[in-house]
């Protein structure tokens, strides 16, 4: 008896899987006559539904993604997919190392019309230019700064606030190397690509323990924590700040403090693998039409476009618009490419100071 | 190879017993060993290989790097002291964890085996497992909003005393290791349960009426039999937990720094793949000297099996 | 002793399903940020219905788990009678050779299968991940399994072989049964396994495809709605309907029982 029931279970089980693998099975969808793949970050910009429809529409051409969680893992599946990616977004402080790796094409932007209007600054950053040629099409900036929760704290005009014993237990810190490094550099006036002094900026750091609450990690996270009230002074990226303020209504405050903000941008780049580089410039282009980028910015809320004819198009008033002055160029830096030594001596610190914080 | 040995079993299948003796022994345990570790070989063993030879590299050998052999990676321990407390923090995390897996699921296991049979025990055997089928991100991030300040904890304390002050567990080891607890237990209480239904009720009745203690029946019956379930048990929670990294950075805030979340950062933010294979592989030590330790603790007392 | 035993089950399963009850109920919340006060609402299933990639990437992880479990039930459990029933040289090398699936993070798991993968031509996609969770989950099927071996008597199937029973025979009349409940749990456990993998999943998938896991651990960068409570609380109700259907249309409702 047991035994025919075990031969049954067994012979059920099997069919059932085969069923299932059935299902599994036609996954492949008919696809136009070409098809891009894009690497980035999920929920980025470049996947959003509407827009991939009237991308093709337009063009004919159809985009498929493929994800990453963290900027060596990009590397990572660049290196060991040769061919399989069209068009990658990249931190522009990495172009440098992925064009050493010949992993980037140098792309003409006069064949992307869109590229006129991109914001010099952005556009001729010695953070995507070698050799003359532009590794990398500027695609959209941000900057990280002072979150604070309103009402209750005046706009802090310093990251000294985050070592003011006023706000015991209720600091968050972004859980990242650079960014950390950057702030303790900026609080030691000195340059926050290429500090000297390391040992000052581990001490302004670890001067921040008894305000810590938390690090974190992802704009959920920040979200979740501040609306149950876990912290009320943090740093926090420009663009998920609008996000926050706009779509959540969080009740908090975004400033840049003195010292300065930490900028960043994000190119798009063509991998030199990729056998459609026509098709992946299209998308390029499209991805830097203020037609697109007013939609993402104002249905979904995005970063700041780096061209600075979409970011007018945004109403005066629009709190993106208001959060991405272009007066921060002349003040801000942006993150820069770091030699492998100097990324694992920020490495190595932070992680000695996340150590001391968790002591 | 492969094909030969299920040849090899076919006919003696089917030709039975005048055939068993030609076959060796060796080819039938051979067979049933060979397409789990050829599998693990091909997916585990020779990708870690690969692993091993970065963690003694100077760095990951790719585009322009031009790595050199080094002892280097596995210095840091001497180098960066801070990640001794780090290792020690792991460790002790992975030791309350599995000792409180043990304590509970031991107990669970002996309460489901005599508060149910049949049916309910079958319902309640799956009850016990399903709540494992609900992703471990999600579980974890439900336990932020039962154990932060005015959370689910206290609400219900605040339901029956008003004015409480809060709990507030969260952002703290405590958290972590309530996490971790959840995550782990049913393991524990599936393998104690799997160990206790060898034991006799019979047995047990007749210790009873011949007058022996409760305890007496539990350390003299109970406990050995179940032991078996609870190392397999131990062992399914303390090697994963010694490097968990998600349960310690969602619940633990500040402290939550461990080995686990010290070889995540290697990877996936000082992109030092060398470094963090040689802290993997420095806390498979660790595991391989905990159980070299434990398994000669039981041999002394006289409680290990005759496998080993 | 009885009423003390199911007390404690009683604690045990609410500690087990405090997180899970607050997962449905925040799937009915209306907040996406899951903010009190708790605000009735479905709209977190209506919003899924027309999620195709969620839906979609559910169905895969599913598949997935599915073969998975069957799989490496098949694969442990042969290893484990071998491991348990056998002397041979080298039998402690090959059982502490099954601790690096569990004791390497995920994260060197990953990254190691994918350049390996990618160096020997394996390459990606659905057959890359099945080869990498059916592997993860192989250890956790031989341990579960050896503990229940542990219990099956061994003069049982040496006594039906002296009575004529091939050894084969003998295993499927005898030993299978009885090793029934482990097997059972081993299975579950390697679908739980599968289910909850995402780092391998994410390194070996292709692009396009995708499982519940990878959709969860992506979206918390941006911030995941309570659709994804939404399919949990779905899926959960799911498993316990199908649990519950099985248990009472099974004759064999005591296979939890000694035998």
């Amino acid at each position: 008896m047991t035994v025919r029931l075990s031969r049954r279970h067994v012979a059920g089980l099997l069919s059932a899987s085969t069923a299932l693998g059935m299902i599994g099975l036609p996954l492949r969808r008919a696809w136009a006559a070409e098809t891009i793949t894009v690497l980035n970050w999920q929920g980025y910009g470049t996947d959003e539904k509407w827009a991939l429809q009237a991308f093709t529409k337009a063009t004919g051409i159809a985009v498929q993604h493929d994800y990453y969680s963290s900027e060596p893992e990009m590397i990572t599946k660049l290196r060991t997919n040769p061919g399989a990616y069209d068009v990658a977004v990249v931190n522009s402080a990495r172009t440098q190392q992925l064009q050493a790796e010949d992993l980037l094409m140098p792309l003409d932007l006069s064949r992307i019309p869109n590229a006129v209007g991109l914001t010099p600054a952005l556009r001729d950053n010695p953070n995507i230019h070698i050799d003359g040629k532009a590794y990398g099409c500027a695609w959209v900036w941000g900057y990280n700064a002072i979150a604070y929760r309103q009402p209750g704290i005046q706009t802090p005009d310093s990251y000294k606030i985050f070592q003011d014993p006023a706000y015991e237990g209720r600091l968050a810190l972004l859980d990242d190397a650079t960014n950390s490094v950057a702030i303790g550099a900026l609080l030691t006036a000195q340059d926050m690509n290429d500090p000297k002094d390391l040992t000052a900026v581990s001490e302004q750091l670890k001067a921040m323990k008894k305000n810590l609450k938390l690090l974190w990690s992802s704009e959920d996270q920040w979200n979740k924590g501040f609306e149950a009230k876990a912290f009320d002074l943090a740093v926090y990226w420009s663009g998920a700040s609008v996000r926050s303020r706009r779509t959540y209504k969080l009740p908090l405050g975004f400033t840049a403090p003195k010292e300065g903000a930490i900028g960043w941008f994000d190119t798009l780049g063509v991998p030199s693998s990729s056998t459609k580089a026509e098709a992946a410039l299209a998308f390029v282009n499209y991805m830097i039409d203020p037609a697109f980028y007013v939609e993402w910015a104002t249905k979904v809320g995005a970063p700041a476009s780096a061209n600075g004819s979409a970011m007018e198009k945004l109403p005066a008033d629009d709190l993106n618009r208001t959060t991405h002055d272009p007066a921060l160029f002349k003040s801000m830096q942006f993150m820069g490419p770091l030699p492998d030594e100097r990324r694992q001596a920020f490495a190595d610190l932070w992680e000695e100071t996340k150590a001391f914080y968790a002591r | 190879m492969q094909g030969e040995l299920a040849g090899g079993g076919l006919r003696q299948a089917r030709s039975g017993r005048s055939l068993k003796r030609a076959m060796p022994v060796w080819v039938g345990t051979l067979a049933l060993l060979l397409p789990t570790y050829l599998w693990l070989t091909l997916a585990i063993f020779l990708p870690l290989l690969g692993m091993l030879v970065f963690s003694f590299l100077t760095k990951a050998p790719f585009g322009n790097a031009k790595p050199a052999f080094t002892f280097d990676q596995y210095l840091a321990f001497v180098r960066q002291p801070y990640l001794i407390d780090v290792a020690w923090t792991s460790l002790r995390l992975a030791l309350v964890t599995t000792g409180l897996c043990m304590i509970l699921g031991l107990a669970a296991a002996m309460a489901l085996k005599q508060a149910a049979s049949g049916r309910a025990r079958t319902i309640l055997f799956m009850l016990i497992i399903l709540p494992f089928w609900t992703n471990g991100l999600i579980r974890i991030f439900s336990w932020t909003m039962v154990l932060r300040e005015g959370g689910f904890i206290d609400m219900v304390i605040r339901a029956f005393w008003p004015g409480a002050p809060s709990i507030g567990l969260l952002y703290s080891e405590p958290a972590i290791i309530i996490g971790l607890v959840h995550g782990y237990l049913p393991y524990m209480i599936l393998t104690c349960f799997i160990s206790l239904l060898a034991i006799d009720d019979d047995l047990i009745d007749a210790a009873r009426s011949l007058g022996a203690r409760n305890y007496v029946i539990f350390g003299k019956i109970i406990l050995p039999l179940a032991l078996p379930g609870l190392i397999s048990g131990a062992v399914l929670t303390f090697v994963p937990v010694i490097g968990c990294f998600m349960e310690p950075r969602i619940l633990g805030g500040r402290v939550g720094v461990t080995m686990g979340t010290v070889i995540e950062d290697q990877f996936t933010s000082a992109f030092n793949w060398p470094r963090g294979a040689a802290f993997s592989f420095s806390m498979l030590a660790l595991v391989l000297v905990v159980f070299a330790l434990f398994s000669s603790v039981l041999r002394q007392g006289g409680i290990a099996r005759e496998d080993g | 002793m009885t009423h003390v035993a199911r007390a404690f089950l009683l604690g045990v399963l609410l500690f087990l399903y405090a997180p899970i009850i607050v997962m449905v109920a925040m799937a009915f919340n209306a907040s996406p940020l899951y903010a009190m006060p708790f605000e009735f609402s479905t709209r977190w299933f209506g919003a899924l219905a027309g999620d195709a990639v969620l839906i979609d990437s559910t169905r895969n992880s599913l598949v997935i788990a599915v073969l998975t479990a069957v799989i490496a039930t098949i694969l442990g459990t042969a290893a484990s009678l071998a491991l348990e029933r056998k002397r041979f040289m080298g039998r402690a090398i090959l059982r502490i050779l099954l601790l690096p699936p569990i004791a390497i993070p995920w994260i060197i798991s990953g990254t190691a299968m994918l350049l390996f993968f990618f160096w020997t031509g394996i390459g990606r996609g659905f057959h890359a991940m099945l080869i990498g969770h059916v592997a993860l989950a192989i250890p956790y099927v031989v341990l579960v399994v050896g503990t229940g071996l542990k219990n099956v008597r061994v003069d049982l199937e040496e006594a039906a072989q002296s009575l004529g029973s091939t050894p084969l025979h003998a295993f499927f009349a005898v030993t299978l049964p009885l090793l029934a409940p482990s097997i059972a749990a081993a299975a579950l456990f390697a679908f739980a396994v599968s289910l909850d993998q995402f780092v391998i999943s994410y390194f070996l998938a292709t692009p396009g495809y995708s499982t519940l896991p990878v959709q969860i651990y992506t979206a918390i960068r941006k911030g995941f709605t309570p659709e994804i409570n939404a399919i949990s609380a779905l899926l959960l109700g799911f498993s316990m309907l199908a649990i519950l259907a099985f248990v009472c249309l099974s004759k064999a409702g005591g296979t939890l029982e000694r035998r």
